[in-house]
């Protein structure tokens, strides 16, 4: 009898022992690896649309129409995409996918943020004091943006006891500068479905 | 023998001591208490070698954030509030440390924080860095919250726990709001808004603060979200509400009052009835409780070593609450009043969250329990006397686990207030049972400048211990 309790009490003492202090891993992984842990919107999503959304509005006949009637390149400028989620998305982060995405496709030309447009003018204000003139940027030569990219996300959440479905939406729209004229429309979904 | 009475005595000694966790640190209570600050930082701070190594060193941390926070010195608070935060991400549990804690009691696990807790310790850490106007800083701390929150409402499956806390919520939207992140704010204000709802009002007793709403309607305007500043305006019947800009300054004044509970121990007896198949039953009749245990028993004589038992005490944890002295305050700036809001109720989710996970903590304190007398039982076939020591052992050493976050608020009450641009004075009026109590600050206000400022009133109005 006895010796049942004894060995249910070393027997704890074993596992004890046996599992020590856990150790924590840590291991490296490809970026490009999709890896979804909470079911929360995650950086594999923030790829995945801004390169399908991309894709969509540069395939686009109404874009390419444009392009031809255009004459030249056309450049965009990524203006913002509002978050309307009830999750906070680093939309910094995902306006930059989306700037990568357009100009490393080629067919379409980037002009920079007003945010940063800012910074250079700054600069060049600076370098007309400073720089020799020879190396001076000078003024009034930036390059005017033909089109404004901007968007919204939202999310609509349906749940039934332990499962959750959870639909981000993402809307975007290409507007021509001058004319108002939009361009391109485009929407672009990501459904989640997660079982607890 | 004689040797092993001395051993006895010894791991008495170490093991045993049952005065709680508020008792221990008299010292420091005291002082805090009092509001002398500067005698309870030289506290802490005498002892902070032992301490730091300790399992309570989280709470030595957290303790020594606060009261570093409350005398100012915010850069130094931030110090001890991010070695908190470090050690609870990166806290491991330690088998040995479970086990022995299940043959003596829980203190000897080292304590990881409450899950208001968790929380409560980045909204200092973030209020530090915004009075010290690093607000990017801030906004780490609030992606930080952000992940713990998010962890919280992973961790419970039942929707009647506490495992979303609407006060973080609004206090992130503060952080964005005060960084122009507009479009942030209102998903924060508005994921508050929903908690409050359908969680705060039933839980806890806290409606949605009016504060919360006119932030909502002011940052969906802001952000251009035309259809939602209409949806929220009727759903809030301030349909006249309109937004005005003005060319000063706000300030956001938190209003800490009063101090959290502190957990005591209760215990209560259990008989023990033996049920078939070796299992044992621990009933307690005055509370309606029974929990059945499977023990292993001896197949010649059928008997195990609970059979001769009878009744035995068990330890739990218990909050007790410090009531406040001041019922209500208000902030008067040129003669215009603005109630403080109740927009956190520490006390009410200290409770609500050991109480959601007392079913577990009976479970785990029958269980050591169960094995304390097990080896107890053992010990006595073993020797004589020796059963007799383990059970004084045993007696000794059953504790409930009375750590806590003593130095959190009772509740956190707080309001917005359009400043004008230059010098301005404000008063805080606290009204309270045994009359009422004056606090002036002064601000030199610039435009588009958020302020933030929180204020600790530490009375309460039971004393807890003579």
């Amino acid at each position: 009898m006895k010796n049942s309790i004894k060995t249910l009490v070393v027997a704890i003492f074993s596992v004890a022992v046996l599992f020590g202090c856990s150790q924590r891993t840590v291991t490296r992984v490809s970026p490009d690896q999709q890896i979804d842990l909470s079911g929360r919107w995650n950086d594999v999503d923030s790829k995945m649309v801004a390169n399908k959304m991309v894709q969509q509005f540069l395939n686009s006949p109404r874009y390419q129409q444009y392009s031809s009637d255009n004459g030249k390149t056309p450049a965009i400028i990524v203006g913002y995409i509002k978050n309307k989620t009830s999750e906070h998305i680093d939309s910094d982060n995902y306006i930059k996918k989306f700037e990568m995405e357009i100009f490393n496709s080629g067919l379409a030309d980037l002009v920079e943020s007003a945010e940063f447009r800012e910074k250079l003018r700054e600069e060049r204000a600076d370098q007309q004091e400073f720089s020799s003139p020879e190396t001076a940027a000078s003024w009034g030569k930036e390059y005017g943006a033909d089109l404004m990219l901007f968007g919204t996300m939202t999310s609509e959440t349906d749940t039934y006891n332990k499962k959750k479905v959870v639909n981000y939406i993402t809307t975007l729209y290409l507007t021509d500068l001058e004319t108002n004229k939009r361009v391109w429309y485009g929407q672009e979904e990501i459904k989640k479905y997660i079982e607890n | 023998m004689r040797g092993f009475k001395v051993q006895v005595v010894i791991l008495l000694t170490v093991f045993a001591s049952c005065a709680t966790y508020y008792e221990v640190n008299q010292e420091f209570n005291y002082e805090f208490e009092k509001g002398e600050l500067n005698a309870a930082n030289q506290t802490l701070a005498k002892k902070s070698k032992k301490l730091e190594k300790s399992k309570n060193r989280l709470l030595y941390y957290l303790n020594r954030g606060v009261v570093l926070s409350m005398l100012g010195e915010y850069e130094e608070s931030n110090r001890y509030l991010e070695k908190a935060y470090l050690y609870t991400e990166d806290y491991q549990t330690n088998y040995v440390n479970e086990a022995v804690s299940m043959l003596s009691n829980p203190n000897f696990v080292a304590y990881k924080g409450e899950n208001h807790e968790n929380l409560m310790m980045l909204y200092y850490k973030a209020m530090n860095y915004l009075r010290m106007g690093q607000y990017d800083n801030a906004l780490v701390e609030c992606k930080r919250l952000n992940i713990r929150l998010d962890q919280l409402s992973d961790k419970y499956k039942s929707d009647k726990k506490y495992q979303k806390d609407a006060f973080i919520h609004t206090l992130m939207g503060i952080i964005y709001d005060a960084q122009h992140d507009y479009n942030n704010a209102f998903i924060a204000y508005r994921n508050a808004l929903e908690i409050y709802k359908n969680d705060y009002a039933d839980m806890f007793g806290v409606s949605v603060p009016d504060q919360l709403k006119e932030d909502i309607l002011r940052t969906a305007y802001l952000t251009g979200f035309q259809q939602e500043y209409d949806l929220y305006k009727k759903e809030f019947g301030m349909e006249n509400y309109k937004y005005q800009r003005t060319d000063g300054g706000d300030l956001v004044f938190f209003w800490h009052n009063g101090l959290g509970p502190v957990k005591t121990e209760w215990s209560i007896n259990f008989a023990v009835v033996k049920g078939q198949g070796g299992v044992v039953n621990f009933t307690n009749d005055e509370y309606g409780f029974n929990f059945p245990f499977p023990v292993s028993y001896d197949k010649e004589t059928g008997k195990s070593g609970l059979e001769d038992l009878e009744f035995f005490r068990v330890a739990f944890p218990k909050y007790k609450e410090r009531p406040t002295v001041y019922s209500a305050a208000n902030l008067s700036v040129n003669g215009n009043q603005y109630p403080l809001e109740l927009a956190e109720d520490v006390n009410a989710i200290a409770f609500k969250s050991l109480k959601d996970r007392m079913l577990k903590e009976f479970g785990k304190a029958l269980l050591r329990v169960a094995l304390k007398k097990a080896a107890e039982e053992a010990a006595r076939n073993e020797k004589d006397g020796l059963g007799a020591a383990v059970s004084l052992f045993n007696a000794i050493t059953e504790k409930a686990d009375t750590r806590n976050w003593q130095t959190l608020p009772h509740s956190i009450y707080y309001t917005r207030v359009p400043l004008k641009k230059g010098e301005q004075h404000i008063t805080l009026e606290m009204k309270g049972n045994k009359g009422d109590q004056k606090e002036e600050f002064v601000y030199n206000v610039k435009s588009g400048e958020t302020i933030f400022q929180t204020f600790s009133s530490l009375d309460y109005a039971v004393k807890l211990y003579p």
